[in-house]
C-alpha cells in the first residue's frame, strides 16, 4: 500500500487538494465548540491534542437528526403521505485526526448495523484519516479492549508521527486515491521511517495492561450470573441516568425513530438515543421493562460487555475513556469490567 | 498537620458511623474517593462499614440534595396512586448539606418531595468547590495523571509537567459568587459556619450578558449553547428535577423536538431553566457535570436575579417562607404589561 | 403557514385569551365592530394563569411571527388570583426571552376586561405594528425542510 512522509506544510496541501472533492471535518481545539468536529476552512495542520475529543466520530455515521424520508400529510397533495427520499448534498466527507479507538468504533458498530442502509451509506460517504497516539491518557484503555493506540483498523489513511513529520499509510482503496492527492510534494518513506513505526507498534504491543482479550473470558461466563450480581446496585446508588456515558460513547449505537410533522409537512428523523433514559424501553401500555434505575445501568454495560460478545464476539468499547473521563459521577467502565472478569473467579457454572 | 478538608472528612465519617450504627438513619448520602484525580463519586452508605469510605474535598461538585427524594422514596412500601400514604415512622436517611444543597432540600421540603422528619442533615459549611474545568483549562488541557488538594492550593502533575495552582482562582463562578456558604438547615453542624460572604458583583456574569445588544445575545445564545449533546446530565444533576415525565419526553404535544438542530436545543435550555425559577439556588450541579461545557447555569442566574429585584426573594432560604412562584404581591411589578406602560393612558 | 413572500406578508399572531375577561373583550370588541387587524389567532383558556411557557414557546416554534396573552386586571381574576400568579411568571419569561435575544415585541402580555372592547382593539393594533415593524419572526422556528 502507498505511503508517504509529510510534513506539516505538506498536510495543508494536502488538505486544501482534498477539499476540492471533500468537506473535511476535524476536531475544533478552542472556543465554545471545542471538542466538537468542526468543517475545515483553513487548510493548515489542525492542532490535536492528545487524547479522544470531546465527540466521538460516530456523530458522522449516525447524524443527528438523520432524516430517512419526507412526506406531505396535506390531503390535497397528488403524493400526500407518499414516502420521498431526502435530497441530498452529493458532497462526501473527509474526518481528518480520527484517534485509534474512534476509527475502530466504525467497524464494530458495523457489525450491528449490517442491515442498516443509512450506516452503510455513511460508511461510504466518510472516509476516515487517523492519528495515531503518541500519548496515552489516564483515560484511555485501548489496549485492554482489543485495540491499540497505534491501531489503524477503521482508518482509510493512517497517520503517525515521528519527529514532527507524519507517516501517512493509506489502508484501504479509498485512502490510496486520497493519499494519491499527496503523491506530487509527499516524500518517500524510508526504511528507518517505516522501523520507527515498527517500533512503536512494538511498544504498543508489549504495554503493561493487565486485561487482554476480556471478550474471551467474558463469553465464557454465564450471562444470568453477570446479570444477578451484586455490584450493580452501587452503580445505581450514584448513576444519575443522564446520557453523558452513551452519548459521548463512539459504540453506543442505539437510536429513536420519530415523525415530525408541521404546516402539512413531514419527515421522518432519527436521533441517538441512550439506554439509560426510562424512555428508551417504555411501552405504549405504559409498562416499562426496565423501569428501574439498576436495570438500565445493568444494561449499558451487559450490552457492551456480555450481549454483543456473545452474538459479534468482541466487547462493543474501544476504551476511548470518555464515558470514564465525563461521567458525572464517576462510573469508570474499567471497575465495572473488572468487576465482571472477576466475578465467581471460580469459572462459570455449566448450566 | 491535615487539612481543613481532612479535618471534615474525619467528623463526617464519625457522624455517619454513629447514625447508621444507631439506627438513626438507614443510608447515609456522602461522596467517596473517584478513580480519576479531581473525581470524587456521590455514595450511599448503607452499613456503618462504609462510613469510613466517606469523603470530602474541593471536587464535591454535584449537588446530593438530587438523590433525596427517590432514595427517601425507596425506603416505602410500594403503593399505588391513591393508596393511603403508609403508617409508622418510616426510615430516615442521613446527608451531607452546604449551604445550597440545604436550600435545595428547603424547596424539596415546601414542594412536599421530602419530608423533614425523615432527614438528618450534616450541614457542611461550603468553602466553595473547583471546577475541574478550569483547572484543565489551567493546566493547558494537558491529561492530569494526580491532584493533590491543600487548604489554599492544587497541586497538579501529569507526564513531564508538574503545576500548582491557586484554589481559589479555579473555584466555580457560582461559589465565587454565592453569599451564603452556610446551611440554612441542619441537624448536626460540621465544622465552623462561614457567616454571609460580602460579594461585589454577585450577578456580573449576567450583567455582561445583559449589557449586550439584542443581536449579541441571540448570537452568544446560538454559540454558546450549540455543542449541546442533549444527554440531559443537567437536567438530572439538579435536585429540582424530580418530575415523573419531564417536558422533553412529552409527545402529545410534543414541546421540544429531539434533534440538536438549534430549535431543539434552545428550547430546551429555555424551558428547563425556566422550570427552576424561582427555585434555584446556583448550586451549579449542572454546570459542573455537563461533559461539553454549555454555560446553562446563566439562564437560572439571569432568573434568580429577576427574582430578588423584583420579588425580593431567593430559593430556600427558609422553611416560613414561601417560594417565591408560588405567592404574588399585589404590587408586583408589571411594567412589562402592554396596557401597563406609564405612557399608554386608558383613553387615548 | 403558508410562504411569505416580503411584499404581502402578513405577521400571524397566536393570542391567548383568558375566557372570562380577554376573551369576552374581544367579543365586545367584535359585537362593537371595533376595528382591530386581523391577524391574530385567539385561543380561548380559561384563566391567563393555565398559559404555561411551554404553550408561548409552541407558538414561536410553529411560526407564530407574535404571541399575545391576556388576561383579566389584576384583582379582577375570576378564580381570584390566577393572573397574578401568572403576573410573576409572565415577567420572568418575558427578561428570559430578551436575555436570550428574542427581539422585544414578539411575546406581549396585557390585560384587558370584559368590558374593554376598544381597549382590545387598541392592543391588537399596537402588537400587530410592532410585530410588523420586527418582519417575520426566525428565531426558536423549527423547520423541518
Ligand atoms: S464505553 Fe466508554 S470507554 Fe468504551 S467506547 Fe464507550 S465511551 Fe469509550
Ligand atoms: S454518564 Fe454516568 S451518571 Fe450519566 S448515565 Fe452514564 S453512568 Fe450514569
Ligand atoms: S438549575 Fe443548576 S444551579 Fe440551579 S438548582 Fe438546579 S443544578 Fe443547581
Ligand atoms: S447542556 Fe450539557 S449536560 Fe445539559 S444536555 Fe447539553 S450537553 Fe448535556
Amino acid at each position: 500500500m502507498k505511503a508517504l512522509k509529510l510534513d506539516r506544510n505538506a498536510i495543508g496541501q494536502w488538505l486544501s487538494n482534498m477539499a476540492g472533492e471533500r468537506d473535511i471535518y476535524a476536531p475544533a481545539s478552542d472556543g465554545p465548540a471545542k471538542g466538537t468536529w468542526t468543517l475545515l476552512t483553513d487548510y493548515s495542520m489542525p492542532e490535536i491534542k492528545p487524547g479522544v475529543p470531546a465527540r466521538p466520530v460516530k456523530n458522522f455515521l449516525f447524524p443527528q437528526p438523520e432524516t430517512l424520508l419526507k412526506f406531505s400529510i396535506v390531503p390535497t397533495d397528488p403524493d400526500c403521505c407518499l414516502p420521498s427520499e431526502p435530497e441530498e448534498n452529493g458532497r462526501k466527507n473527509v474526518v481528518f485526526g480520527v484517534r485509534p479507538c474512534d476509527a475502530r468504533s466504525i467497524g464494530l458498530n458495523a457489525l450491528a448495523c449490517k442491515a442498516d442502509t443509512y450506516y452503510q451509506a455513511n460508511m461510504d460517504k466518510n472516509a476516515i484519516i487517523g492519528l495515531t497516539c503518541s500519548q496515552v491518557c489516564s483515560t484511555c484503555f485501548c489496549s485492554e479492549t482489543g485495540g491499540s493506540p497505534m491501531g489503524t483498523e477503521g482508518c482509510d489513511v493512517s497517520l503517525t508521527e515521528i519527529d514532527g513529520r507524519y507517516i501517512a499509510r493509506a489502508m484501504t482503496e479509498r485512502g490510496e486515491e486520497l493519499l494519491a492527492l499527496a503523491e506530487s510534494f509527499g516524500k518517500e518513506v524510508t526504511d528507518s521511517d517505516f522501523s520507527a513505526v515498527e517500533a512503536l507498534e512494538e511498544r504498543a504491543r508489549s504495554g503493561s495492561d493487565e486485561i487482554r482479550n476480556p471478550e474471551e473470558q467474558l463469553r465464557k461466563k454465564d450471562l444470568m450470573e453477570l446479570y444477578n450480581a451484586p455490584f450493580w446496585q452501587e452503580l445505581a446508588d450514584r448513576c444519575i441516568n443522564c446520557g453523558a456515558c452513551t452519548f459521548l460513547c463512539p459504540t453506543c449505537y442505539c437510536f429513536d425513530i420519530q415523525d415530525e410533522t408541521l404546516h402539512g409537512k413531514g419527515r421522518r428523523i432519527r436521533c441517538q438515543d441512550s439506554c439509560m433514559f426510562p424512555l428508551f424501553t417504555l411501552h405504549a401500555s405504559g409498562h416499562n421493562p426496565r423501569g428501574q434505575k439498576i436495570q438500565r445501568v445493568r444494561n449499558r454495560f451487559m450490552h457492551k460487555m456480555k450481549y454483543f460478545p456473545d452474538r459479534f464476539g468482541p466487547i462493543s468499547c474501544v476504551g476511548c475513556g470518555r464515558c470514564v473521563r465525563d461521567c458525572p459521577v464517576n462510573i469508570d467502565i474499567r471497575e465495572v469490567m473488572r468487576s465482571l472478569l472477576n466475578f465467581h473467579d471460580m469459572g462459570s457454572v455449566t448450566p | 498537620m491535615s487539612t481543613v478538608n481532612e479535618k471534615i472528612t474525619e467528623k463526617i465519617r464519625s457522624e455517619a458511623q454513629r447514625l447508621l450504627s444507631t439506627g438513626e438513619v438507614a443510608a447515609f448520602i456522602g461522596y467517596e474517593a473517584g478513580s480519576l484525580p479531581m473525581s470524587v463519586r456521590p455514595f450511599v452508605a448503607r452499613k456503618q462499614e462504609d462510613a469510613s469510605r466517606l469523603v470530602w474535598n474541593s471536587f464535591c461538585v454535584l449537588n446530593l440534595a438530587n438523590y433525596l427524594p427517590a432514595l427517601l422514596k425507596s425506603f416505602e412500601p410500594p403503593r399505588r396512586p391513591g393508596d393511603p400514604p403508609p403508617e409508622g415512622p418510616l426510615p430516615k436517611v442521613g446527608i451531607l448539606a452546604t449551604g445550597c444543597w440545604s436550600r435545595n432540600i428547603v424547596v424539596q421540603i415546601k414542594e412536599n418531595q421530602v419530608d423533614r422528619d425523615r432527614v438528618v442533615i450534616v450541614g457542611v459549611p461550603s468553602r466553595g468547590m473547583v471546577s475541574a474545568r478550569k483547572v484543565k483549562e489551567a493546566v493547558g488541557e494537558r491529561d492530569i495523571q494526580t491532584c493533590i488538594e491543600e487548604d489554599h492550593s492544587l497541586k497538579i502533575c501529569g507526564e513531564g509537567f508538574e503545576q500548582e495552582l491557586n484554589r481559589w482562582d479555579v473555584v466555580r463562578d457560582n461559589c465565587k459568587t454565592c453569599v451564603h456558604p452556610d446551611p440554612v438547615i441542619y441537624d448536626i453542624l460540621i465544622g465552623d459556619p462561614a457567616g454571609e460572604r460580602q460579594v461585589q458583583d454577585r450577578f456580573a456574569q449576567v450583567d455582561e450578558i445583559e449589557h449586550k445588544s439584542l443581536e449579541e445575545r441571540w448570537n452568544w445564545f446560538a454559540d454558546s449553547f450549540s455543542s449541546c449533546v442533549r444527554c440531559y446530565a443537567c437536567r438530572n444533576a439538579c435536585p429540582l428535577c424530580y418530575c415523573p415525565t419531564c417536558f422533553v419526553d412529552d409527545s402529545r404535544p410534543q414541546w421540544v423536538g429531539k434533534s440538536t438542530e438549534q430549535t431543539d436545543t434552545m428550547l430546551f435550555h429555555i424551558l428547563r431553566a425556566y422550570h427552576c425559577a424561582g427555585r434555584c439556588t446556583d448550586c451549579g450541579s449542572c454546570e459542573s457535570v455537563c461533559p461539553v461545557g454549555i454555560p446553562m447555569r446563566l439562564l437560572t442566574k439571569k432568573l434568580n436575579k429577576d427574582v430578588l429585584e423584583m420579588y425580593g426573594s431567593e430559593a430556600g432560604m427558609s422553611l416560613d417562607e414561601p417560594l417565591p412562584l408560588t405567592t404574588y404581591n399585589p404590587a408586583d411589578p408589571q411594567g412589562f404589561v402592554l396596557t401597563e406602560k406609564s405612557e399608554k393612558g386608558g383613553d387615548r | 403557514m403558508g410562504t411569505t413572500s416580503e411584499k404581502n406578508w402578513e405577521p400571524k399572531i397566536v393570542a391567548f385569551l383568558c375566557n372570562w375577561c380577554s376573551y369576552a373583550g374581544a367579543d365586545l370588541a367584535g359585537v362593537s365592530r371595533f376595528q382591530y387587524p386581523p391577524n391574530i389567532r385567539i385561543i380561548r383558556l380559561p384563566c391567563s394563569g393555565r398559559v404555561s411557557a411551554n404553550m408561548i414557546l409552541d407558538a414561536l416554534r410553529s411560526g407564530a411571527d407574535g404571541v399575545l396573552v391576556s388576561g383579566c386586571h389584576p384583582g379582577d381574576c375570576h378564580y381570584i388570583s390566577g393572573n397574578l400568579f401568572a403576573r410573576r411568571r409572565f415577567a420572568l419569561l418575558n427578561n428570559l426571552l430578551e436575555f436570550v435575544g428574542i427581539e422585544p415585541g414578539r411575546v406581549n402580555f396585557s390585560w384587558v376586561s370584559a368590558s374593554e372592547g376598544e381597549q382590545f382593539a387598541e392592543v391588537v393594533k399596537e402588537v400587530t405594528d410592532k410585530v410588523k415593524k420586527l418582519g417575520p419572526s426566525t428565531r426558536l422556528v423549527k423547520r423541518i425542510g
